[in-house]
């Protein structure tokens, strides 16, 4: 196997493997659910988690992905997790649980074929995929910072508007 | 050195749920987690039970020192008031239908806000003192009793229920959870626990007629503001007839359409439209707010300010009275109504369309007419001219709002609207729209900005299904009729699918309608650019900078 087919074969059980340490930061009562229900919509965050996991794993494999693409398939899931009630590392740590499966069933093969350059590639990939993620993180909790500004200004917009036409005195007036 | 943490060290976040039963895990009153505590001087003037000064987040809420007793006869008052309440309690199987439909369990992924587990909280006291296994067994039999902690996650989790009904509709008995959480939430008030960003708008209603306290006069100005903008959008100034006796039509909308943009265009599109009818109508200034923050609190005070409508209408004079463009609104007229303040005053009759001769019989009691069943009856009878390309900048979705939607039914009217105003719509995904659809996150007075966090958690199934259809037919925008979700949408469309812009029905109304003697649309009703206007006479000056506070959209 070269090392490409090597990364695919392990595709699935490592993509199985992080989807569910995943949900297991995640309440116990709430996994079951996690895991067994498959609709998009029905059940969000483990379509999120499974898309951001695929794409997680051929982006670290080396497979060719365009990084727009990447950078849609995480973006959902860390918007989620920013929202939810980790602490950052919490939200984001998750990407490093990959490192331990990648050690169990990746390391070993390209060690016996000597290619532990091609190993070491990997790994620093994913930590790229983490700080690309820490990207989106950032800007999705500076969009919630804004929001919370743009509310309060939206919700009086029309007052702030006649103040300042009274500030303005007749002239402002119709 | 110290040790650092390792990856799995820092995410193993996950409560201790085996070692301990769901009713021992307790919430944590974490800032963003839970509303600001309604202010003391505001609870003293509505008179509510209890005010005192308290904070979520410290030890003790300082509670009355009998409580327990106040909230013991408090339950059994309601149980013995509302038969729905016992039923409620005694007839859930645990059958499980319910648990993954609610909008807040599937985006907080926290067991008990799973709607069952929700009405457990009740339902575990309820068993201790009203059945015979839950007295004998007690915790084996899943009952408890009162005591501060369970006061605190009552409160935590009625403040986490938007009372938007998804549940029910997959309850085979028909367990209402929303209206488990109107009975927490109106049992925590008689200790004096209640929410600032509910209370204020209550107090605001009950004294001065709008949620934000305007005084009539001002009022009236804001609206007169608002018929200005139509004049330069049209041409036209719309009149804006206010508390003048002998008109058939009394014309009642939630006051936030008056003050927030983007509500603001929906109620030029109001203005506009009954310009153009002719229409026979005044608005109210005592009865300027249709949003009813009192059915947030109990059901006293949604009667307290919904007998305003009926008052108003008799004062007067007018026959019947057509009703803009809100959620709870609605759900107090259709379900309540009648109820807390029926039979309507003997000057009322059944509303008929004086345009189209059409009897809204389903009004006969109420006599209330919905403004989207208004403008769908009108465009069948042909009574508009619509221009909808006006509205080809857009290519739009509907957000079914939870009560017109389910506890209503208005489901097709809007929709027959938007298909003759926008060229463009998009449906999103089946299991998301109509009686399934999922809240905005923010609904029964959870639309406040300390919470923002929770609210995109708590829409991010309605944010994930605009985003699909965004992604997959460029939809660019999302239509709605409600005015809490005009306020709580746009700030969920940033975040979970940038670039989609929010407004109201009428608002699009407002751009396609063709109005008797108007000049030239150039721009839309935010007084931006209408893409594709052929430029046919250059004679106009270009019109000045439009001068709309807050942000274009
Ligand atoms: S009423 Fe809505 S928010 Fe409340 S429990 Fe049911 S689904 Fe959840
Ligand atoms: S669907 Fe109805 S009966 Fe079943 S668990 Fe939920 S509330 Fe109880």
């Amino acid at each position: 196997m070269n090392i490409q087919e090597i990364f695919r074969s392990q595709k699935n059980d490592v993509v199985r493997l992080w989807t569910e340490a995943v949900y297991s930061t995640y309440p116990f009562e709430t996994t079951g659910f996690l895991r067994t229900k498959r609709d998009p919509f029905g059940n969000p965050v483990a379509h999120m988690t499974r898309e951001a996991a695929g794409t997680l794993y051929d982006a670290v494999a080396g497979e060719e992905v365009e990084i727009d693409t990447v950078k849609a398939a995480l973006e959902r899931f860390v918007k989620l997790r920013a929202v939810q009630t980790f602490t950052p590392s919490q939200g984001l740590g998750v990407f490093y649980l990959m490192k331990p499966l990648l050690r169990e069933r990746i390391l070993p093969a390209l060690a016996a074929q000597a290619e532990l350059d091609a190993y070491l590639t990997a790994e620093s990939r994913l930590d790229s995929l983490a700080l690309l993620a820490f990207d989106i993180y950032t800007a999705a909790r500076e969009t919630l910072a804004e929001s919370r500004i743009k509310e309060i200004r939206n919700q009086h917009a029309q007052l702030a508007r006649w103040a300042q036409r009274l500030e303005e005195g007749p002239s402002g007036a119709r | 050195m110290a040790k650092l943490p390792t990856p799995q060290m820092l995410v193993a976040s996950r409560p201790a749920f085996p070692d301990k039963s769901w009713l021992d895990t307790k919430p944590e009153f974490t800032p963003g987690s839970f509303c600001y505590p309604a202010k003391k001087e505001t609870m003293e003037l509505l008179h509510m039970p209890n005010p005192h000064d308290w904070d979520p987040a410290a030890e003790d809420w300082n509670l009355p020192e009998n409580w327990e007793k106040i909230l013991c006869d408090a339950f059994a008052d309601r149980l013995e008031k509302h038969r729905s309440l016992k039923l409620f309690m005694d007839i859930c199987v645990r059958c499980g239908a319910c648990a993954d439909k609610c909008h807040f369990f599937l985006g907080t992924n926290d067991p008990k806000n799973m709607p069952v587990l929700r009405a457990e909280l009740l339902r575990s006291l309820y068993r201790r003192d009203y059945t015979m296994l839950g007295k004998i067994l007690g915790k084996k039999a899943g009952a408890r009793g009162w005591d501060m902690s369970v006061v605190k996650e009552l409160f935590y989790y009625a403040y986490q229920c938007t009372e938007c009904r998804r549940c029910s509709l997959f309850c085979p008995y028909g367990i209402d959870t929303a209206e488990i959480t109107a009975i927490v939430r109106e049992l925590l008030h008689e200790v004096g626990l209640g929410i600032h960003w509910i209370m204020d708008p209550v107090k605001n209603c009950s004294f001065t007629g709008n949620h934000l306290g305007i005084q009539p006069h001002s009022f009236v100005e804001i609206v007169e503001m608002l018929a200005d903008d139509c004049e330069t959008i049209t041409g036209i100034r719309p009149k804006t007839p206010f508390n003048e006796k002998g008109h058939e039509i009394l014309f009642i909308t939630p006051s936030g359409d008056v003050f927030a943009d983007p509500g603001i265009y929906t109620f030029m599109g109001y203005l506009m439209l009954f310009h153009e009818l002719d229409l026979d109508y005044t608005f109210s200034t005592y009865a300027s707010e249709g949003g009813n923050f009192g059915s947030f609190t109990s059901f006293n005070m949604a009667k307290k300010l919904n007998a305003k409508m009926y008052a108003e209408a008799e004062r007067l004079g007018v026959k019947w009275i057509l009703g803009g463009e809100c959620g709870h609104m609605w759900r107090v007229i259709n379900q309540y109504m009648d109820t807390y303040n029926g039979p309507s005053p003997a000057n009322m009759e059944v509303p008929v369309s004086p345009i189209t001769g059409t009897v809204f019989s389903n009004a006969a009691s109420t006599k209330m007419v919905h403004i989207a069943e208004f403008t769908a009856d009108l465009i069948r009878h042909n009574k508009l001219r619509l221009d909808p390309s006006r509205n080809d900048h857009i290519i739009t979705t509907f957000h079914d709002s939870c009560n017109p939607a389910r506890a209503m039914g208005l489901l097709d009217e809007p929709r027959y609207v938007l298909r003759h105003v926008c060229n463009n719509f998009v449906e999103m995904p089946e299991n998301t729209i109509r009686e399934q659809t999922f809240c905005c996150g923010a609904g029964s007075g959870l639309n406040t900005e300390e919470i923002m966090e929770l609210r995109m958690r708590s829409g991010m199934p309605r944010g994930n299904a605009l985003r699909y259809v965004q992604q997959k037919d460029g939809v660019n925008h999302m239509a709605c009729v409600c005015a809490i979700d005009r306020a709580t949408l746009p700030p969920l469309a940033d975040y979970w699918a940038p670039g989609v812009t929010v407004s109201g029905l009428h608002e699009l109304v407002g751009n396609a309608l063709i109005m008797k003697g108007e000049g030239k649309r150039t721009m839309d009703m935010r007084q931006e650019d209408l893409p594709n206007v052929a430029e046919d006479e250059p004679e106009e000056s270009p019109a000045d900078a439009p001068e709309a506070q807050g942000e274009g959209q």
